[in-house]
């Protein structure tokens, strides 16, 4: 179990580092750019459960706060949630195929979109724009990149996953 | 259980937004993170130079050349210059005028962006250790033009983080260059590249393309700087003023290097702007 955490940890670190890199400005479209932290976490959240879903969530938001100047909690709260409710569920329910992998990631983008606009409403600013400017094209590009992702990950965790029964 | 502390957690920490403990926990975070940030865009910049010198060669051998005869050029247009400099600073006096103040800058190399697409700053690889301050101007240069890129507004021990002129927080005085008709700056919408000038006279015609400088009314920029282009405007029948959309000169997703101007800002206007805000 250990070997999970250690790779965990530093698949946060990397996914938070490389969008956070200039270099990572060339993969925008229509200047949005996916959010590999949140494809981790909907990883961990979807192949370990619920308990590891939402302390990756929780402990990459405060990261993610942490790199980006918005208020401490706005980006972890909609995470941990989002890494909580995935590993319901998980590969015990679904299986990991191209196309579910795809519509979970949508999905579970489209409501992180949504929930961070209402805490942007309620703790910053907001805009209803932002639903057509980000949220739709964040989703839609992170369910593009989820697949290959996936993939890797599971090579990475292949022992882990393993010894779960997947 | 751990869900519940986890969203309390979160709904206490953004009511009490500004709260020292807050920005402390938000603190111990980021310097945690630039570390790793500046380790990887040092393994970055090194990977890059090491195979520009393999590919660049013969590129740096021609604008070796070419920077040459520049200089040529440019020796001779200082030599010209260093008279019409001595004959306008005559006139100034004879017309007793203030001499234009020129202010230092310091090189800053972008470390990291914003990793999210809800807000918009940079990190650099400058801070306090450097002389950069709160509220210092940013500018960065588009080829020969040099323009506003944003302003600071955090520093640490040897990184700041910038605030660019795109994003919906900042507030910037400008004013149009030909008509001289001023208005507030500031960033269009979340993930937006463009700017937008609120509360313009209705009277002001405005046009496409019109140029945007910085009004200095703020208090932290100098007035003229380049700002950017109007790309349109609008004009509301319940609103008293007009506004207008703004193509900034600098580019946020191309950006990679800035200059810091060493200005203090002027604390009498900071703090009453901050009022009024």
């Amino acid at each position: 179990m250990i070997f999970t955490y250690i790779f965990t940890a530093a698949l946060l670190i990397v996914s938070l580092i490389m969008q956070a890199h200039t270099s990572f400005d060339v993969l925008r479209i229509a200047g949005i750019k996916p959010d590999l932290l949140f494809i981790t976490i909907v990883y961990c959240g979807f192949s370990f459960g619920s308990f590891y879903g939402e302390v990756t969530g929780f402990i990459g938001g405060i990261l993610h706060d942490a790199a980006s100047s918005s208020p401490l909690g706005l980006l972890t709260l909609p995470k941990f949630v989002i890494g909580y409710v995935v590993g319901f569920f998980g590969r015990s329910v679904f299986k990991g195929t191209m196309i579910t992998v795809f519509i979970l990631l949508f999905l579970a983008s489209l409501v992180k979109g949504i929930i961070t606009l209402v805490l942007c409403y309620i703790f910053h600013e907001a805009s209803i724009t932002s639903v057509i400017t980000v949220i739709f094209p964040e989703a839609f590009y992170n369910a593009l990149l989820a697949p290959l992702l996936f993939f890797l990950f599971d090579k990475i965790f292949e022992k882990e996953l393993e010894r779960e029964g997947y | 259980m751990v869900f519940v502390v986890f969203f309390l957690f979160c709904i206490i920490s953004l009511s009490v937004q500004t709260s020292g403990m807050t920005l402390s926990l938000e603190g111990m975070g980021r310097a945690f993170v630039t570390p790793f940030q500046k380790g990887y865009n040092g393994i970055q910049q090194n990977i890059r130079m090491l195979w520009a010198g393999f590919t660049e060669l013969g590129d740096v051998r021609d604008q070796l050349r070419k920077t040459r005869d520049k200089l040529q050029h440019y020796e001779a247009v200082a030599e010209e210059l260093g008279e019409i400099k001595k004959e306008n600073d005559r006139l100034r006096k004879l017309l007793d005028m203030q001499k234009r103040v020129q202010y230092d800058s310091i090189a800053a190399m972008i470390i990291s962006k914003d990793p999210d697409n809800w807000f918009r700053t940079i990190v650099v690889n400058r801070g306090s250790a450097d002389g950069v301050r709160v509220n210092m101007p940013v500018i960065a240069y588009v080829g020969e033009e040099k323009a506003v890129a944003g302003k600071v507004v955090e520093v640490r021990g040897s990184v700041s983080v910038i605030e660019p002129i795109i994003s919906t927080s900042i507030k910037l005085g400008v004013m149009f260059q030909e008509s001289r008709f001023p208005g507030l700056l500031s960033g269009y919408a979340a993930n937006s590249n463009f700017a937008m000038i609120d509360y313009i006279n209705k009277s002001a015609a405005i046009n496409l393309g019109d140029v945007v400088v910085t009004s200095g009314q703020g208090g932290i920029f100098p007035q003229g700087m380049l700002v950017g282009k109007v790309i349109r405007s609008f004009v509301s029948e319940s609103s008293p003023y007009q506004r207008a959309i703004v193509a900034p000169i600098v580019n946020y997703n191309q950006i990679e290097e800035v200059f810091i101007i060493k200005k203090e800002p002027d604390k009498e206007l900071v703090e009453l702007m901050g009022k009024v805000e």
